[in-house]
Protein backbone atom coordinates (compact mmCIF):
# COMPACT_ATOMS: atom_id res chain seq x y z
CA UNK A 1 0.00 0.00 0.00
CA UNK A 2 1.25 3.45 -0.88
CA UNK A 3 2.47 5.69 1.95
CA UNK A 4 0.73 8.67 0.43
CA UNK A 5 -3.07 8.90 0.40
CA UNK A 6 -4.55 8.50 -3.04
CA UNK A 7 -7.07 11.02 -4.33
CA UNK A 8 -10.46 9.38 -4.73
CA UNK A 9 -13.38 11.40 -6.10
CA UNK A 10 -16.03 11.86 -3.39
CA UNK A 11 -18.87 10.88 -5.73
CA UNK A 12 -16.94 8.21 -7.63
CA UNK A 13 -19.61 5.56 -7.19
CA UNK A 14 -22.47 7.80 -8.24
CA UNK A 15 -24.05 7.57 -11.66
CA UNK A 16 -26.05 10.29 -13.37
CA UNK A 17 -29.69 10.07 -12.33
CA UNK A 18 -32.38 10.87 -14.85
CA UNK A 19 -36.08 11.09 -14.17
CA UNK A 20 -38.88 12.76 -16.02
CA UNK A 21 -37.91 16.41 -16.28
CA UNK A 22 -34.95 16.03 -13.93
CA UNK A 23 -31.28 15.19 -14.31
CA UNK A 24 -28.74 14.94 -11.49
CA UNK A 25 -25.04 14.51 -12.20
CA UNK A 26 -21.81 14.71 -10.23
CA UNK A 27 -19.46 17.21 -11.90
CA UNK A 28 -15.75 16.56 -12.48
CA UNK A 29 -13.49 17.45 -9.55
CA UNK A 30 -11.71 20.17 -11.52
CA UNK A 31 -10.89 23.38 -9.73
CA UNK A 32 -12.60 25.50 -7.12
CA UNK A 33 -10.66 28.52 -5.89
CA UNK A 34 -11.84 30.65 -2.98
CA UNK A 35 -10.98 34.29 -3.68
CA UNK A 36 -11.26 37.05 -1.07
CA UNK A 37 -10.52 40.72 -1.60
CA UNK A 38 -11.73 44.31 -1.58
CA UNK A 39 -12.60 44.51 -5.29
CA UNK A 40 -15.59 43.75 -7.51
CA UNK A 41 -16.44 40.83 -9.78
CA UNK A 42 -15.25 42.69 -12.91
CA UNK A 43 -11.75 43.17 -11.48
CA UNK A 44 -11.66 39.47 -10.65
CA UNK A 45 -12.77 38.58 -14.20
CA UNK A 46 -9.90 40.69 -15.59
CA UNK A 47 -7.39 38.95 -13.32
CA UNK A 48 -8.75 35.55 -14.38
CA UNK A 49 -8.30 36.43 -18.05
CA UNK A 50 -4.77 37.64 -17.34
CA UNK A 51 -4.00 34.35 -15.57
CA UNK A 52 -5.40 32.28 -18.47
CA UNK A 53 -8.55 31.29 -16.58
CA UNK A 54 -11.08 33.16 -18.72
CA UNK A 55 -13.20 30.01 -19.11
CA UNK A 56 -13.67 29.52 -15.37
CA UNK A 57 -16.98 30.54 -13.82
CA UNK A 58 -17.18 33.18 -11.09
CA UNK A 59 -19.70 32.70 -8.30
CA UNK A 60 -20.28 35.23 -5.54
CA UNK A 61 -19.85 33.58 -2.16
CA UNK A 62 -20.68 36.38 0.26
CA UNK A 63 -19.33 39.87 0.90
CA UNK A 64 -16.04 40.32 -1.02
CA UNK A 65 -15.72 36.56 -1.55
CA UNK A 66 -15.99 34.47 -4.71
CA UNK A 67 -15.58 30.91 -5.93
CA UNK A 68 -13.83 30.39 -9.26
CA UNK A 69 -14.85 27.02 -10.68
CA UNK A 70 -14.24 24.87 -13.73
CA UNK A 71 -13.90 21.27 -14.92
CA UNK A 72 -10.12 21.29 -15.51
CA UNK A 73 -7.55 20.41 -12.86
CA UNK A 74 -5.22 23.40 -12.53
CA UNK A 75 -1.46 23.08 -12.08
CA UNK A 76 -0.21 24.88 -8.94
CA UNK A 77 1.73 27.31 -11.16
CA UNK A 78 -1.47 28.65 -12.70
CA UNK A 79 -3.06 29.20 -9.30
CA UNK A 80 0.14 31.00 -8.26
CA UNK A 81 -0.17 33.17 -11.38
CA UNK A 82 -3.68 34.24 -10.36
CA UNK A 83 -2.44 34.93 -6.82
CA UNK A 84 0.31 37.12 -8.34
CA UNK A 85 -2.26 39.12 -10.32
CA UNK A 86 -4.30 39.72 -7.16
CA UNK A 87 -1.31 40.46 -4.92
CA UNK A 88 -1.90 43.48 -2.70
CA UNK A 89 -5.64 43.39 -3.40
CA UNK A 90 -6.84 39.91 -2.54
CA UNK A 91 -6.09 36.31 -1.71
CA UNK A 92 -6.60 32.96 -3.43
CA UNK A 93 -7.16 29.73 -1.53
CA UNK A 94 -7.33 26.49 -3.52
CA UNK A 95 -10.37 24.53 -2.32
CA UNK A 96 -10.51 22.06 -5.21
CA UNK A 97 -10.00 19.19 -2.75
CA UNK A 98 -12.53 20.57 -0.27
CA UNK A 99 -15.69 21.23 -2.23
CA UNK A 100 -17.61 19.03 -4.63
CA UNK A 101 -19.89 20.25 -7.41
CA UNK A 102 -23.19 18.66 -8.42
CA UNK A 103 -25.43 19.71 -11.31
CA UNK A 104 -29.21 19.57 -11.29
CA UNK A 105 -31.15 20.30 -14.47
CA UNK A 106 -34.51 19.85 -16.12
CA UNK A 107 -37.80 21.67 -16.06
CA UNK A 108 -38.64 20.17 -12.65
CA UNK A 109 -35.32 21.17 -11.04
CA UNK A 110 -36.90 24.28 -9.56
CA UNK A 111 -39.62 22.25 -7.88
CA UNK A 112 -37.04 19.92 -6.31
CA UNK A 113 -34.88 22.81 -5.12
CA UNK A 114 -37.83 24.51 -3.46
CA UNK A 115 -38.15 21.46 -1.18
CA UNK A 116 -34.75 22.10 0.34
CA UNK A 117 -33.88 25.77 0.23
CA UNK A 118 -35.66 28.99 1.18
CA UNK A 119 -33.88 31.16 -1.40
CA UNK A 120 -36.25 32.87 -3.82
CA UNK A 121 -35.47 31.09 -7.13
CA UNK A 122 -37.85 33.10 -9.29
CA UNK A 123 -35.92 34.07 -12.47
CA UNK A 124 -36.53 37.74 -11.66
CA UNK A 125 -34.84 37.43 -8.25
CA UNK A 126 -32.37 34.66 -9.12
CA UNK A 127 -31.36 35.10 -12.79
CA UNK A 128 -28.81 33.04 -14.76
CA UNK A 129 -25.35 33.58 -13.29
CA UNK A 130 -26.74 34.43 -9.86
CA UNK A 131 -25.32 32.58 -6.89
CA UNK A 132 -26.19 32.22 -3.20
CA UNK A 133 -24.71 30.57 -0.13
CA UNK A 134 -27.59 28.90 1.66
CA UNK A 135 -28.83 25.74 3.34
CA UNK A 136 -30.22 22.77 1.43
CA UNK A 137 -31.93 20.85 4.20
CA UNK A 138 -29.25 21.04 6.91
CA UNK A 139 -26.30 21.14 4.51
CA UNK A 140 -24.55 24.41 3.70
CA UNK A 141 -24.25 24.82 -0.08
CA UNK A 142 -23.34 27.32 -2.74
CA UNK A 143 -26.23 27.33 -5.23
CA UNK A 144 -25.78 28.83 -8.72
CA UNK A 145 -28.14 29.12 -11.67
CA UNK A 146 -26.11 28.32 -14.80
CA UNK A 147 -29.03 28.19 -17.26
CA UNK A 148 -32.77 28.82 -16.99
CA UNK A 149 -33.38 25.24 -15.81
CA UNK A 150 -29.88 24.21 -14.70
CA UNK A 151 -28.37 24.70 -11.26
CA UNK A 152 -25.04 23.86 -9.71
CA UNK A 153 -24.33 22.96 -6.10
CA UNK A 154 -20.95 23.24 -4.38
CA UNK A 155 -20.87 21.50 -1.02
CA UNK A 156 -18.15 20.54 1.44
CA UNK A 157 -16.54 17.27 0.38
CA UNK A 158 -17.62 15.32 3.47
CA UNK A 159 -21.25 16.33 2.92
CA UNK A 160 -21.28 15.69 -0.85
CA UNK A 161 -22.39 12.05 -0.73
CA UNK A 162 -25.16 12.81 1.75
CA UNK A 163 -26.35 15.77 -0.35
CA UNK A 164 -26.24 13.66 -3.51
CA UNK A 165 -28.26 10.86 -1.88
CA UNK A 166 -30.80 13.39 -0.66
CA UNK A 167 -31.16 14.96 -4.13
CA UNK A 168 -31.30 11.53 -5.79
CA UNK A 169 -34.01 10.39 -3.42
CA UNK A 170 -36.02 13.56 -4.04
CA UNK A 171 -35.53 13.30 -7.82
CA UNK A 172 -36.69 9.69 -7.97
CA UNK A 173 -39.55 10.22 -5.51
CA UNK A 174 -41.02 12.96 -7.66
CA UNK A 175 -40.40 11.14 -10.96
CA UNK B 1 -38.86 35.94 16.88
CA UNK B 2 -39.55 36.81 13.27
CA UNK B 3 -38.86 33.91 10.92
CA UNK B 4 -37.19 36.03 8.24
CA UNK B 5 -34.10 38.25 8.48
CA UNK B 6 -33.13 40.51 5.61
CA UNK B 7 -29.35 40.14 5.28
CA UNK B 8 -27.74 43.23 3.68
CA UNK B 9 -25.54 40.93 1.54
CA UNK B 10 -27.83 37.97 0.75
CA UNK B 11 -31.41 39.30 0.88
CA UNK B 12 -34.32 37.78 2.79
CA UNK B 13 -33.41 34.46 4.43
CA UNK B 14 -35.01 32.20 7.04
CA UNK B 15 -33.64 32.55 10.55
CA UNK B 16 -32.46 28.91 10.49
CA UNK B 17 -29.48 30.20 8.49
CA UNK B 18 -28.46 32.51 11.34
CA UNK B 19 -26.91 32.06 14.79
CA UNK B 20 -27.62 34.53 17.57
CA UNK B 21 -24.90 35.88 19.83
CA UNK B 22 -26.86 38.36 21.94
CA UNK B 23 -27.04 42.00 23.04
CA UNK B 24 -25.18 44.35 20.67
CA UNK B 25 -25.19 47.31 23.06
CA UNK B 26 -22.69 45.90 25.59
CA UNK B 27 -19.40 47.73 25.92
CA UNK B 28 -16.35 45.76 26.93
CA UNK B 29 -14.89 47.17 30.19
CA UNK B 30 -11.26 48.29 30.46
CA UNK B 31 -8.86 45.51 31.40
CA UNK B 32 -8.41 46.97 34.91
CA UNK B 33 -12.10 47.85 35.44
CA UNK B 34 -12.47 45.56 38.43
CA UNK B 35 -14.41 42.41 39.22
CA UNK B 36 -17.88 43.91 39.43
CA UNK B 37 -17.73 45.54 35.99
CA UNK B 38 -16.43 42.34 34.41
CA UNK B 39 -18.99 40.20 36.23
CA UNK B 40 -21.75 42.42 34.87
CA UNK B 41 -20.33 42.38 31.32
CA UNK B 42 -19.97 38.61 31.22
CA UNK B 43 -22.98 37.31 33.17
CA UNK B 44 -25.71 39.91 33.68
CA UNK B 45 -28.23 40.52 30.92
CA UNK B 46 -31.39 42.60 30.67
CA UNK B 47 -34.57 41.06 29.35
CA UNK B 48 -35.80 44.04 27.34
CA UNK B 49 -39.35 44.62 26.16
CA UNK B 50 -39.60 46.36 22.82
CA UNK B 51 -36.83 47.35 20.43
CA UNK B 52 -33.55 45.56 21.01
CA UNK B 53 -30.26 45.36 19.09
CA UNK B 54 -28.55 41.98 18.83
CA UNK B 55 -25.58 40.42 17.08
CA UNK B 56 -26.54 37.67 14.62
CA UNK B 57 -24.13 35.63 12.52
CA UNK B 58 -25.22 34.60 9.02
CA UNK B 59 -23.51 31.28 9.62
CA UNK B 60 -25.10 29.38 6.72
CA UNK B 61 -24.94 32.27 4.28
CA UNK B 62 -22.35 35.01 3.80
CA UNK B 63 -20.79 34.30 7.24
CA UNK B 64 -20.90 37.99 8.18
CA UNK B 65 -21.77 39.34 11.63
CA UNK B 66 -24.90 41.48 11.52
CA UNK B 67 -26.62 43.85 13.95
CA UNK B 68 -30.34 43.10 13.92
CA UNK B 69 -32.72 45.56 15.56
CA UNK B 70 -35.91 43.73 16.42
CA UNK B 71 -38.94 44.14 18.62
CA UNK B 72 -39.24 41.51 21.35
CA UNK B 73 -43.00 42.14 21.64
CA UNK B 74 -44.18 42.30 18.03
CA UNK B 75 -41.34 40.15 16.56
CA UNK B 76 -40.87 42.76 13.82
CA UNK B 77 -37.34 43.18 12.47
CA UNK B 78 -36.66 46.90 12.04
CA UNK B 79 -33.13 47.25 10.72
CA UNK B 80 -30.29 44.90 9.79
CA UNK B 81 -26.75 46.10 9.11
CA UNK B 82 -23.30 44.60 8.77
CA UNK B 83 -21.60 44.82 12.18
CA UNK B 84 -18.03 45.25 10.92
CA UNK B 85 -18.97 47.87 8.32
CA UNK B 86 -21.09 49.74 10.86
CA UNK B 87 -18.09 49.83 13.22
CA UNK B 88 -15.93 51.22 10.42
CA UNK B 89 -18.53 53.89 9.78
CA UNK B 90 -19.51 52.58 6.36
CA UNK B 91 -22.94 51.61 5.13
CA UNK B 92 -23.70 47.94 4.62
Amino acid sequence: MSERPEHKPALAGKATTEGSGIRLEPLPEGHLLHVMGAFDGDTLAESLTAAGLAKSAIQRAGYQQWYVTGDEILPPAQIALLADHLRGKGFVCDQSHGRIRIALSGFRALELLSQGTAVDLDPAAFPVGHSAVTLFGHISVQLTRTHATRFEFAALRSFAENLYDMLEHAALASA
Amino acid sequence: MASLISCPHCGVRPREEFTIRGDASLTRPAADAGGDAWYEYIYLRDNPRGRHKEYWHHSSGCRRWLIVERDTVTHAVHTVCDAALAKLGGAA
